[in-house]
């Protein structure tokens, strides 16, 4: 435990000082591989370790965000640390809350019917913000920017972002060493025989779904914050759901650094490399996930781990 | 008590749409076990293929509808032997949830770079009359419409109770492996229930292209009413999606009618859920695999 965690410590060092050196298109950039691996990783600790495929997770984004902006009277004024801590809180506990509401009744469901019911969980929400005036969803919610005076904008986002993710990987590789991961890993290879040796499947299976909700709430409120100005269609956002799941494919489901690397090889494809090609930017994503669900079904990680076995193979029988 | 009888009317008419949108996707589900997010792409491409037959080339969506029907039997059995097929021989188990939103999602992305956004609407000469009951007034074009609806379900439930090819779909969603032993080609019988299902997908949005208006985007909406639908009704006959369509369009009539048009999608969510919740096989859940 203790080597990986140095090694994170000093990834973390390095990565923070990066914005020092970077130009904002840059910080910008690395911005939004920080949200997206978060993103990626929240939805993981449900859909990876348990394998219950939500399909519907940007309703926590959406939540959060709304919870962030909502509770403005709250935060308005302070200390922009306090500001910060108070919108994020806010946006984790009301999607904590929301999933310990709906988790017994959905998480009854299983395999496509699960994914289905998140989808229309989704739907639901995103209607019932825009149709009721008290969320003026329809209209749209401002923030005001929090960044301490003196400090760049996206620096500031930069370096929350960052932490935040630092937070959610230490939460992560908490569970994956921890009962609660052993037992998600037994709902994932067999539910009912994980229940019949005595695993409490509905508990643990409740408990990732809120700590996966309220890390997205988190991350959505850092999104609204950054937006600046949200409103219904901008967060719960069906692209947003599918983004979460495609990252953690593409870089590989195996372990908890598969969908950090499957977000930020994605944030580089779409942001960096495909900047000039906006217009087609959905149509590449799509032709990306055919192709990965075809071609590479263990995402980049399974790629590489194939790669370097065949090499050493080699190696030992010339 | 007129406004009341006028909404269930209207209700059913556009349940007897959703039927016919949703029964592709029933069929699909029945027998491959696949929730095939693409089918609203299908639909959509439906209503688009009507609209290029009537601006461009002239021709009266009707009448182009059996060749929008070929021509979504072509792409979905290609679809699933080239696309399909190998993701699910190697994939995770939502490997075929993937593969086809992701098809999805390039399509609209097209569509949406060849059409543009904007909502379009095919109004042929005749879309404006209306024909008068009583005090009911009825649309022409949708009763056309429903009318037209009914007889291809009856034909798709006579075609899979009657004919060799309907059987050997069935046997093949009752058992894959008992049918191969019997010496069907599974991959030949799924491609061309995708193809059915596709078709069908296309067939509705021709006639959806003709009563309301549509944009790209709006595909995601119409794979949602599919599998509500199907969830209300039934997965895998055509009676389900038949009594699920209307159950279904009589509820968002009535509640654009007397709780406001806002709350009309909110409503259908909801329903789509609830039955997950409660009875996740349909009111007519019948025999097939993905029901049990």
């Amino acid at each position: 435990m203790l080597r990986p965690l140095l090694l994170l410590l000093a990834a973390t060092v390095l990565l923070a000082l990066l914005p020092l050196v970077l130009g904002p298109f840059h910080v910008r950039v690395g911005l939004s591989m920080f949200l997206s691996a978060g993103l990626a990783l929240s939805w993981y600790i449900l859909g990876g370790f348990a394998a219950y495929y939500s399909f519907g997770h940007t309703v926590f984004i959406g939540i959060g965000a709304f919870a962030a902006a909502l509770s403005r009277d709250l935060w308005v004024s302070g200390h922009w640390a306090g500001q910060l801590l108070l919108g994020v809180g806010s946006a984790a506990c009301v999607s904590a809350a929301v999933a310990a509401l709906i988790a017994w009744p959905i998480l009854r469901l299983r395999g496509h019917y699960f994914t289905i019911a998140m989808l229309a969980v989704a739907l639901v929400c995103a209607e019932a913000v825009s149709a009721f005036p008290v969320f003026q969803g329809a209209m749209g919610v401002s923030l005001p920017n929090i960044a301490p005076p003196g400090m760049r904008v996206e620096r500031f986002y930069y370096w929350a972002a960052l932490a935040l993710l630092l937070v959610t990987v230490v939460i992560a590789m908490l569970i994956a060493r921890a009962r609660l991961g052993y037992g998600l890993y037994a709902i994932r290879e067999d539910e009912d025989a994980a229940m019949m040796l005595g695993v409490p499947t509905t508990r643990l299976k409740i408990t990732a779904f809120i700590i996966s909700a309220a890390l997205t709430g988190s991350f959505g409120a850092l999104y609204a914050f950054n937006l600046g100005y949200i409103t219904t269609d901008s967060v719960f956002r069906g692209a947003l759901s599918l983004e979460m799941i495609v990252h953690a494919l593409v870089g590989g489901m195996g372990s908890i650094f598969g969908p950090i690397i499957g977000a930020v090889a994605m944030t580089a494809l779409t942001k960096v490399a495909l900047a000039d090609m906006l217009e087609y930017h959905l149509a590449i994503t799509g032709l990306v996930v055919i192709v990965v669900v075809i071609a590479a079904p263990e995402g980049l990680i399974g790629v590489v781990g194939r790669w370097r076995r065949n090499r050493r193979h080699r190696g030992r029988n010339p | 008590m007129s406004t009341f009888i006028q909404t269930v009317v209207n209700g059913v008419l556009f349940g007897g749409i959703l039927s016919i949108a949703a029964v592709g996707f029933s069929l699909i589900f029945g027998v491959m076990n696949v929730i095939n997010l693409a089918h609203g792409v299908f639909v959509i491409g439906g209503a688009y293929a009507a609209l290029v037959a009537w601006s461009t080339l002239g021709i009266d969506p009707l009448l182009a509808l059996p060749v929008i029907m070929a021509l979504g039997y072509v792409l979905g059995s290609q679809f699933q032997r080239h696309v399909m097929q190998p993701a699910v021989r190697r994939g995770n188990p939502v490997a075929a949830l993937l593969v086809t939103f992701g098809f999805a999602l390039v399509v609209v992305n097209l569509l949406t770079v060849w059409f543009s956004s904007a909502v379009r609407n095919i109004s042929p000469s005749y879309a404006f009359v209306n024909l008068r009951l009583g005090d009911l007034s009825i649309d022409a074009v949708r009763l056309v419409c429903f009318g037209i609806g009914l007889v291809m379900i009856a034909a798709l439930s006579l075609f899979m109770r009657r004919s060799r090819l309907g059987r050997v779909i069935r046997a093949t969603a009752q058992s894959e492996l008992g049918a191969r032993l019997c010496g069907v080609d599974s991959k030949g019988v799924y491609a061309a229930t995708f193809g059915v299902g596709s078709a069908f997908g296309a067939a509705s949005g021709v006639l959806i292209g003709m009563m309301l208006p549509f944009t790209p985007a709006e595909e995601t909406l119409w794979t949602v009413y599919a599998f509500i639908v199907v969830t209300l009704g039934g997965v895998g006959s055509p009676a389900g999606a038949m009594l699920g369509g209307v159950l279904m369009g009589v509820a968002a009539t009535l509640t654009q009618t007397y709780l406001g048009a806002v709350y009309t999608n909110m409503v259908m969510f909801l329903i789509l859920l609830l039955m997950l919740l409660v009875r996740p096989h349909g009111i007519l859940g019948s025999a097939f695999r993905a029901s049990r």
